[in-house]
């Protein structure tokens, strides 16, 4: 009988199994690596943007409120809380604490700052009246001012001896509000935070139609200057000219400016 | 010396805003627990429900020319010129309906009396600028002027003043004539309001003069009454005896059709306002229900069950040439021309269960559904012809939480808006000649009554009070 007996009486045969293993892992792996490389299969990135119905949540400190409609000039009942804020309530000294001679003496006590003289206020930006050249508007005589969400202009008036402006300052701003009102700001390309001047010029008839609506100058967004032309197109009338004004029309030159 | 500790006790006062008080709660509630996050969620969803409205006022003030800065005017009561004892009468009648009727306008951001000068001014030789054109009453504008009566007539002046242009302040100067009577000085009071608000609402005529049409059972039948545009004024028309309903005023103001209960069941009805008498007009047989006027004056359209069901039909003025313009089985009423074009017509049909709002070409093509759930009846296109309005109850059935209300629809881009929430039936509205006002039928004061809003909902106040009053219409100018 031999010394060492086989108890294993059969040998595994691992290379098969073990090559089959080593065989499909590389296999699978492939696969993913070329299923990963094929063009145009790019799986949807969970949580990503504009991912369909997924959307994106960030908390916020604040929730931003929509302004009162209302705007009142009234100082009590407004939303601001006010400039100044309540003094600190005085701290009682306890009853038992009796101050020690020496070390009180000398001490001052402190006088109360207000809140409003503690917290000095950032210093208003000062207002230049630089003009930048070639951005003032036309030179020809008063003008209104112009402001609409985001634009902001002027109109001259030619015509009248060149004083209508002021001489009929109801009827100019009769055309400032009727342009603002039937101006859609949602017209013009969400995209477009600024656009170069724009300088529109338009008649207005003796009974009050606005016509002759060219655009001077173009912004080179083509949503805008057609907003502002389509809000000249929606108004039927401003009403007819001032009747002691003896022209037969009015010439209105009107630029803006957008800024949002 | 420093006024600094008084100025800080002062503001301390400050009433703190309820909303902002109770959001910043929220907010900082919401880092100190979890459970809080819906509660968050719930106030985000909240806001974004109060900014919607906000979106919506940027259309809806274009289209109704409510304007969104309002002019600063100042209306200083009149005085009188001559001794005459009805002065005193003529004059508060003058000054109560002028103030009134500029109130209403929509437009106008009226200066308190009580923030007037203690002279107010009779003729512009008076005016002392400094005294309208700075706090307190920091007007930009002043009517003004004076009323006197000789023999048995009045006469008035009116000046409009633009105050902060002290060079060439006269906007308007006007002398009226009428009978010394109350209502010759309403007349001359609501002309001049009518002028103001031409020229300042950018040539939009006024509707002080308009009048509103309604039916009332004051008189123990439903019959047809007339009123001024606020309420006052208020007489009966029609006097038979049945059931009459819808009224509707021609557009140059001569001709009333309406539908009425007689022998042969519901037929349409014409009444002459210069004739104050009821005029020859076709019966058709069947059920003729809730006529209406194209804008030139020339056609009626009405519903009539003549073919069996109801259905629009459209006929000349006259009654002749009437015709069918729709042809499905459901009950269609309610048509309404649209009034800036004349040439579609809004209408209710009940074709797909609930009655629902459509609209169709005048000759009775391209028919398409407006509403898209709920009950929606009672549609009126307003002057411009970019809106409609109608009453809708949006969620409608057995323990919905629907309420009757007014609503606003752009027609072109469909987006529409609630205009009353204060409870009861609202319905019936009808558009004011200027697109500014509504009138509309409530039942928030307990009973059926007429009210009248802005077209953005606000200024909502009631015009009749005594018994029940429904289904008003506004002439058209």
């Amino acid at each position: 009988m031999e010394a060492n007996a086989e108890i294993f009486f059969e040998h595994g045969k691992l290379g098969r199994p073990l090559a089959l293993s080593v065989g499909l892992h590389v296999a699978f792996t492939g696969v993913i690596v070329l299923f990963s490389m094929l063009p145009g299969r790019r799986g949807d990135i969970w949580g990503a943007g504009g991912g369909g119905e997924a959307m994106g949540v960030s908390l916020v400190s604040t929730v931003p409120l929509p302004a009162s409609p209302i705007q009142t000039q009234n100082v009590v009942a407004n939303e601001s809380k006010g400039l100044t804020k309540s003094q600190p309530q005085e701290k009682q000294n306890e009853p038992d604490a009796i101050p020690i001679p020496d070390k009180t003496a000398k001490t001052k006590p402190k006088p109360v700052v207000s809140a409003s003289k503690a917290k000095a206020k950032p210093e208003p930006e000062p207002e230049t009246n630089e003009i930048p050249y070639g951005q003032g508007g036309p030179v020809s005589g008063p003008y209104g001012s112009f402001s609409a969400n985001g634009a902001k202009g002027g109109f001259g008036f030619q015509g009248g001896g060149g004083d209508f402006g002021s001489r009929y300052a109801w009827y100019a701003k009769v055309v400032r509000d009727k342009i603002t009102e039937n101006w859609l700001k949602y017209e013009i390309d969400p995209n477009i935070h600024k656009a170069n001047r724009v300088y529109l010029v338009f008649d207005i008839t003796r009974s009050g139609q606005p016509t002759h609506v060219q655009i001077e100058q173009s912004s080179g967004v083509p949503s805008l200057d057609n907003s502002a032309i389509r809000a000249l197109q929606r108004i039927d009338t401003f009403g007819p000219l001032p009747p002691e004004y003896s022209g037969s029309k009015v010439t209105v030159e009107f630029w803006f400016d957008l800024s949002r | 010396m420093s006024y600094s500790h008084l100025k800080s006790s002062t503001y301390r006062t400050t009433i703190p805003f309820p909303i902002s008080t109770f959001a910043g709660e929220m907010v900082s509630n919401l880092f100190h627990s979890p459970v809080h996050i819906f509660r968050c969620a719930l106030l985000l969803g909240l806001t974004f429900f109060i900014a919607l409205p906000c979106f919506a006022q940027d259309w809806i003030r274009t289209g109704t020319g409510l304007g969104v800065e309002k002019v600063r005017l100042a209306a200083s009561d009149f005085k009188a010129t001559t001794q005459d004892p009805k002065n005193a009468d003529l004059l508060k009648a003058f000054n109560d309906t002028l103030w009134n009727d500029l109130d209403n306008a929509g437009i106008f951001d009226m200066v308190s009396k009580s923030f007037y000068p203690l002279q107010v001014p009779g003729n512009p030789s008076e005016v002392r600028f400094e005294a309208w054109n700075g706090p307190p009453p920091n007007a930009s504008m002043l009517a003004f002027g004076d009323l006197g009566v000789t023999a048995n007539n009045v006469l008035v002046h009116g000046w409009l003043y633009d105050v902060k242009n002290t060079a060439s302040p006269q906007v308007l100067g006007k002398q009226y004539t009428d009978s010394a009577t109350t209502e010759g000085a309403r007349l001359i009071a609501h002309r001049f309001a009518n002028e103001i608000i031409f020229r300042l609402g950018g040539g939009v005529a006024g509707i002080c003069e308009s009048k509103i049409y309604f039916v009332s059972d004051r008189s123990g039948h439903k019959e047809i009454w007339e009123m001024d545009y606020d309420g006052s004024n208020q007489h009966q028309l029609t006097h038979l005896g049945t059931i009459s309903l819808s009224p509707r005023i021609s557009p140059d103001g001569s001709r009333l059709a309406f539908s009425s209960l007689n022998k042969s069941g519901w037929d349409i009805m014409m009444y002459s306002t210069e004739l104050s008498r009821t005029v020859s007009f076709p019966r058709f047989g069947g059920t003729n229900l809730s006529p209406t006027w194209s804008p030139d004056g020339t056609r009626v359209a009405f519903s009539s069950s003549r073919a069996g069901e109801p259905n629009i039909f459209i006929a000349d003025a006259s009654g002749g040439n009437s015709r069918r313009l729709t042809t499905d089985r459901g009950p269609d009423v309610g048509p309404t021309f649209n009034r800036k074009t004349g040439s579609q017509i809004a209408f209710v049909s009940g074709r797909t269960g609930l009655p629902q709002i459509y609209t169709m070409e005048a000759d009775g093509t391209n028919v398409q559904r407006v509403t898209d759930q709920g009950y929606a009846v009672s549609p009126s296109w307003s002057p411009n012809g970019q809106f409609l309005s109608f009453s809708w109850f949006r969620k409608y059935g057995a323990g919905a939480p629907g309420a009757n209300d007014i609503y606003l629809m752009d027609i072109a881009s469909k987006q529409w808006v609630q205009l009353t929430h204060d409870g009861g039936r609202n319905d019936f509205p009808s558009w004011s000649p200027d697109g500014r006002h509504i009138v509309f039928q409530s039942s928030r004061s307990g009973t059926e009554q007429i009210w009248s809003m802005l077209a953005d909902g606000t200024k909502v106040q009631q015009l009749t009070f005594s018994g029940r009053n429904s289904q008003p219409n506004w002439s058209w100018k």
